[in-house]
């Protein structure tokens, strides 16, 4: 039933777009803003998953198979995947979700992020992957190095993360008592719709539905054959080779998964009034491009993206997952001096920036 | 009070944000800034830094189909 895969997929891209869930700003944010906004409830929804794969794999419904550790290909793919993400203004499922509301420049960075997946997976590079993926070493996750049950970096790390949360929460609430709290944009519905279409989700509601997604992800995808859980990049890669090669085998639940967040965040953009084709400048779009290449070229040597990397294997607990998760942060981190602060810090000695005009 | 308007439609996040700073160094206290945006996270991160960096928002509301304008005046 790989059609559950489509209807999970629409789900979480509406979910995305309706909490503006961006890993990328999530990484991004922590440096340029010191924000962890977006960041803890994005640890969250690794914990959520965790927790639930860890119990389901206990009672034998999931058998998940942690990728073997690359480090070379992991640290290198994660650092141009990184790179990439500023580049593109999204990660994988965020340029998903943003196409989906009308943004030509995500179109363009997902065109050629799928286009180099499908280079460095199926394609003239696929040799040059394989060979530095082949460069493994022992131990594929942490419990497996300290010889313990996956149950306890799973608790170790809910336990951390849960701290994370309080503090966030209890900061949150005496920035409200204290100042101004964020103002919100005026209500167009009323009822169960002004709660679905209308109102932003809070990056909580973002990372906790996240995590949930992720563990059904994992079920229905094993009830549809393929032992996996939520992933973007292997699928995107199969799309571009199923049409160019009609290879009707590639079609899997994956691939559907990812057709589904272009539905979904669609559909929620459509209905918020959010939808709207819009056309970046021609520098954007190119940097949106470069941005896709170094994804697609990125996310294929470290074997994931922010999501098959960063939310799923590190649910896993596996050395692939946390490490290229610090890898794209670096990446992410390095691409936002680069590209956002330094030009900005070039341009305050040279030029007063934005063009102000007097309002009537 | 001056009030001055700051055109971003097309600038896809974090330029928005960005630009709004930047442009809020050049006003004084009391100043109002426009900022018209369509980049759908602005949304957030806009009220976001004003509520955060202690400037007030007078105005907030939709001009279309996926466009937003917000006007913040200057605090400290």
């Amino acid at each position: 039933m790989i059609l559950t895969g489509l209807l999970l997929g629409a789900v979480l891209g509406y979910v995305l777009q309706r909490s503006r869930f961006c890993v990328t700003g999530a990484f991004r944010d922590l440096y340029l803003t010191r924000s962890t906004r977006y960041f803890t409830p994005f640890l969250l929804a690794i914990a959520i998953q965790a927790v639930g794969v860890a119990a389901l794999t206990g009672r034998g419904m999931l058998a998940p198979e942690p990728a073997s550790f690359a480090p070379l290909a992991v640290i290198g793919g994660g650092l141009i995947f990184g790179v990439g993400i500023i580049m593109a203004g999204g990660c994988a499922t965020g340029t998903y979700y943003r196409a989906g509301e009308g943004l030509i420049g995500s179109w363009v960075a997902l065109i050629f992020y799928a286009l180099f997946a499908a280079v460095m997976k199926y394609g003239p590079l696929g040799g040059f992957t394989e060979a530095a993926r082949a460069r493994t070493v022992a131990d594929a996750t942490i419990h497996e190095t300290l010889g313990v049950s996956v149950w306890v970096p799973t608790l170790v790390f809910s336990a951390i993360v849960a701290v994370l949360v309080v503090r966030r929460y209890r900061a949150a609430k005496a920035r409200a008592a204290s100042g101004r709290p964020s103002v919100t944009l005026p209500a167009r519905r009323t009822g169960l719709g002004h709660y679905l279409a209308d109102i932003p989700w809070s990056p909580w509601v973002g990372g906790v539905l996240l995590g949930l997604i992720a563990i059904a992800a994992w079920l229905l995808s094993t009830a549809a054959g393929r032992n996996g859980g939520l992933g973007i990049t292997t699928p995107s890669a199969k799309i571009v080779t199923f049409l160019t090669t009609g290879d009707v085998t590639l079609v899997d639940w994956s691939v559907m998964l990812v057709l589904g967040i272009l539905v979904g965040s669609f559909l929620a953009a459509k209905l918020s009034g959010e939808f709207r084709w819009r056309v970046p400048d021609a520098q954007t779009m190119l940097r949106s491009a470069g941005g896709g290449v170094a994804m697609g070229v990125g996310a294929a040597l470290a074997g994931g993206c922010t999501i098959g990397n960063s939310l799923v294997e590190t649910s896993l607990f596996s050395y692939q997952g946390w490490v290229s998760l610090v890898a794209i942060m670096l990446g992410t981190w390095g691409a936002a001096w680069f590209f956002l602060q330094r030009p900005q810090r070039a341009a305050e000695a040279n030029r007063p920036a934005p063009v102000l005009t007097p309002a009537s | 009070m001056a009030a001055y308007t700051l055109q971003t439609n097309g600038s896809v996040c974090p330029f928005p944000l960005i630009d709004a700073k930047n442009a809020m160094q050049q006003l004084s206290r009391g100043d109002d800034l426009i900022i018209d945006f369509d980049c759908t996270q602005a949304t957030d991160s806009l009220p976001q830094w004003a509520a955060t960096d202690g400037h007030e928002v007078v105005a907030f509301d939709r001009t279309g189909e996926a466009g937003w304008t917000i006007t913040v005046r200057k605090g400290a």
